[in-house]
């Protein structure tokens, strides 16, 4: 096993006769992961799994060569922003991160120091000193944020941590989830939001009923949904001319001019003789390109092809 | 920094946590309330006796019904009460508030956590029943001024202390006990109803049985023995009081055993919020 | 056309008439019940004692069967008001501890989960809201004490004849009247507590502290004071009493029942007790009251 990744060997859990996960096989490497799926797909369960508040029925979990379950010391490399919405009672923002920050067994400068680092990070500084209990949704999250970070872990577990943000935090956040991956961190990311998971995603997990449906980078997921056609937009100033030389195709599916009459939306079975394809007529017909873009390898797309109307929401 | 001094570090974290979280908090008044209700019963007594012309008892009479206070009341009652609201809560509290997890997430050995949660809980309930047993014993018979001082400095210092361990290791023992039913059980009220009836019968237990308890040993060692009087007496079964170095060590040693297989539950426990 | 024309329609079906609303409430508080081994098997145990009543009855007036048994029949046992009380209290610390397993479910899970505003955004009170849930305790608790009570008296009353129903007829009104005392008492308490106390499991063992503890702290007032007033916080002393002078005033034979005994000596006036039992039943529909919002602050 890689010793420096996040591993699951065969994992599966079951809640009496509840699925949680079934058969999961993943190796994580650093940088934003994101996992997808429907409500009940198996996300938490697999995040809980990760950080050890769970073990699993079968396989193994290992964060960076430990299992997280029979090592605590490797908890001081994982910080977990759960979903839950709760704070042990009577304590101020400040209070909740430095508590559990002496539990590490941090000396008191120590922890102190990093309270205010956190707090500082995540812009809660100044409400650092209220009642958890008197903070807005948003700021709740951002303390749990705060408290995740604080003890500088190298691998990161969140979800669901945009929940309640509003725009301004969303965007900060975000940055701070590419930031901590350009360090060199597992920043591991579930999120309902997937326009957002488009932008902060190095690697997908895309989960369904306790399966792990597709892994790895958007397009190669994408690539290796055969059943549905890749969607090309080709940004050019005589979009019927183009339409006319490629459904001579027999790969291209579809073509449509798009609504602003400046564009086409290509569909086709083979992505690669499309571009070659591409090269030859734009030369041929002289055309004037401004873009070429795959239209469908996002997040969504990938997700609509592969879970679809049976994940319900996402 | 050793492993030990570590343990210690993160032991006395839990500990400060858990008191600031929890001492003297809103939620606990029920248990404040048992542990004072006696003390201003023994106030209002002392101040209403000390006031009055006539003395219609004597000292002997008041320890012999504090006897019975601390038996029935401190020991089966409010001792008892006060654990299952304290330890039954320090693991099952946080599951129902879903916050464990931030504990279980914190690189601490489960079993220094279920060790410190446990003296946490012990520093409450001492602090508010052996104080209170304290207290209250003080109270009862001050209105005797010279006589009361007079025992004080005999044997009643003695009698005190009895008392006041006697309240520790009763802490001590249920604590351990029903920190376990917090942690094995959704319902920990089942099981204590269960132990609160196995306790209350034990008198009439057979004297083979009623060493099975915990309150066998703390009646062993209260300094007065207050006799089951009443229609049920005649079914009560004497049994003769195990020694003091027997009952303490014994109390001792379940406690431990007891907190064994709390922290063995700890270190398996998974997060499960759902009811 | 608007979407919601498309996919949205009107609930067109009958709908439950208004004064029976709340008993949706117990409609589906029954069918979680059902679903509770534990619960059915407790319930079905509590029928042991009135099966046991019904055939001492039946044996102490069938003549060949105590010859058989070579009993005499008033040695035996009387079939008296003490009967009945000591039947009375044996099933009442029955209806105990079912009140103290059911009735912290009925109010705190749906404190606990914000259920609260669901219920009292439709058109439906809050006092419906506690007669509902209170429904349920009421009729288990009457299934366990005052109905096979009657049936019981019924049963003596047929077989001793309609004389012995004339003259006794106290008996049974004594019966009726403190069940419901009993049933009224424990509900509102089961209710206000599990209303306060949102963790279910605490809410059952605070019933069980407000009765024994409760006593336990009159029984200190009463050592330590020289006094019987500490039995006002002593609900059984206080269900015992009304129960004697339900069953037996003006002339007082036994010690009350079983488990509500009142020991000669130490009673208090009887309008004391039933005083402090309407205090009991006013402090919890205060707390009820304090409770039950469509809103709650949280502090």
């Amino acid at each position: 096993m890689n010793a420096g990744a996040i591993e699951l060997d065969d994992v599966s859990k079951f809640y009496g006769d509840v699925l949680g996960v079934n058969r999961v096989h993943l190796s994580i490497p650093t940088g934003v992961t994101s996992l997808v799926g429907p409500n009940g797909s198996g996300k938490t369960t697999l995040m809980n799994l990760i950080t050890g508040l769970i073990r699993p029925t079968r396989g193994q979990v290992r964060v960076l060569g430990l299992s997280p379950a029979k090592h605590p010391d490797i908890l001081r490399k994982i910080g977990y922003c759960t979903q839950f919405d709760a704070f042990p009672k009577g304590l101020t923002g400040y209070q909740f991160v430095y508590w559990f920050l002496r539990l590490h067994g941090f000396p008191r400068a120590e922890a102190n120091a990093l309270t205010r680092q956190a707090l500082e990070r995540t812009g809660m500084r100044e409400a650092a000193d209220r009642h958890v209990a008197s903070y807005s949704k948003g700021m709740r999250q951002r303390v749990k944020l705060a408290q995740a970070i604080a003890h500088n872990p190298s691998v990161l577990v969140l979800d669901e941590p945009l929940n309640g943000l509003d725009p301004m935090a969303r965007a900060e956040t975000i940055a701070l989830f590419r930031e901590w991956a350009g360090e060199g961190r597992f920043v591991l990311v579930s999120s309902h939001i997937l326009h957002e998971v488009d932008r902060i995603s190095d690697q997908v997990i895309l989960l369904s009923h306790g399966y792990v449906v597709a892994e790895g980078q958007i397009q190669g997921v994408r690539s290796e949904v055969k059943d549905h056609p890749i969607q090309v937009l080709v940004r050019c100033d005589q979009p019927g001319l183009l339409a006319s030389r490629l459904f001579e195709q027999d790969h291209v599916v579809e073509a449509r001019i798009h609504e602003d009459g400046k564009g086409l939306l290509i569909r086709t079975r083979d992505a690669d003789r499309l571009y070659l394809l591409l090269n030859r007529v734009v030369l041929e017909l002289g055309l004037e390109v401004e873009s070429v873009a795959p239209a469908d390898e996002d997040v969504n797309s990938v997700y609509q092809y592969l879970i679809g109307a049976e994940g319900g929401t996402a | 920094m050793n492993t030990s001094d570590l343990w210690l570090r993160q032991a006395a974290a839990i500990l400060r946590l858990e008191i600031k979280k929890s001492f003297l908090a809103r939620r606990g008044w029920w248990i404040y309330l048992l542990a004072l209700g006696p003390v201003g019963i023994c106030g209002l007594h002392s101040l209403v006796s000390a006031r009055s012309t006539r003395m219609h008892h004597t000292l002997n009479e008041d320890y012999h019904v504090y006897a019975g206070i601390f038996q029935f009341f401190y020991l089966r009652l409010g001792i008892f009460f006060g654990c299952v609201g304290i330890f039954s809560n320090l693991f099952r509290g946080e599951v129902l508030e879903k916050t464990l997890h931030y504990y279980f997430l914190a690189p601490v050995r489960r079993e220094v956590l279920a060790l410190s949660k446990y003296l946490a809980g012990l520093a409450a309930a001492i602090f508010f029943f052996a104080g209170s047993v304290a207290l209250a014993w003080l109270l009862i018979g001050a209105h005797f001024g010279p006589g009361w001082r007079e025992f004080l400095l005999g044997n009643g210092l003695a009698q005190l202390g009895w008392y006041t361990l006697t309240a520790v290791l009763a802490c001590l023992g249920y604590g351990a006990v029903f920190l376990v039913m917090g942690l094995v059980s959704r319902n920990p009220m089942l099981p204590a109803a269960l132990v609160m009836v196995w306790e209350g019968i034990n008198a009439f237990l057979p004297s083979f049985l009623q060493r099975f308890s915990v309150i066998f040993y703390l009646k062993s060692l209260s300094p007065v023995e207050v006799p089951v009087t009443g229609g049920l007496a005649i079914l009560a079964v004497a049994s003769d009081p195990a020694p003091a170095w027997l009952a303490i060590s014994g109390l001792l040693a379940v406690s431990g055993l007891v907190l064994y297989v709390a922290a063995r539950q700890a270190r398996t426990m998974e997060i499960s919020y759902s009811e | 056309m608007a979407v919601y024309k498309k996919t949205y329609r009107r609930y067109e079906g009958p709908l439950t008439p208004e004064r029976q609303r709340f008993l949706v409430i117990p409609r589906y508080a029954f069918e979680e019940m059902r679903r509770s081994r534990f619960l059915n098997l407790f319930f079905l145990a509590s029928f042991i004692w009135p099966l046991i009543c019904a055939l001492v009855i039946y044996l102490h007036h069938n003549l060949s069967a105590l010859k058989l048994l070579n009993l005499d029949a008033d040695k035996l046992i009387r079939i008296d008001a003490g009967f009945f009380l000591t039947y009375l209290g044996i099933q009442s610390m029955g209806a105990f501890f079912l009140a103290a397993f059911v009735g912290p479910g009925q109010v705190s899970p749906d404190l606990a989960n914000n259920a609260l505003p669901l219920y009292l955004a439709r058109p439906f009170s809050r006092s419906e809201y506690v007669l509902g849930k209170m429904l349920v305790l009421v009729t288990l608790l009457s299934l366990m004490t005052w109905v096979p009570g009657l049936l019981l008296f019924a049963l003596q009353g047929y077989l001793e004849g309609a004389s012995w129903m004339a003259a006794n007829l106290r008996i049974a009104a004594g019966l009726f009247f403190g069940a419901w005392i009993w049933i009224l008492v424990l509900s509102l308490l089961a209710l206000a507590l599990s209303a306060w106390v949102k963790w279910r499991p605490a809410a059952g063992g605070l019933l069980f502290g407000v009765f024994f503890v409760a006593a336990g702290f009159g029984g200190a007032i009463n050592g330590i004071l020289r006094t019987r007033w500490g039995n006002l916080l002593n609900i059984s002393h206080l269900i015992g009493s009304v129960w004697v002078s339900l069953f037996e005033e003006p002339m007082r034979r036994g010690a009350g029942a079983v488990f509500f005994r009142v020991a000669r000596g130490e009673e208090i006036p009887i309008w004391c007790c039933w005083a402090a039992l309407l205090g009991v039943c006013l402090i919890c529909l205060f707390l009820l009251g304090r409770k039950i919002r469509g809103v709650e602050v949280v502090r």
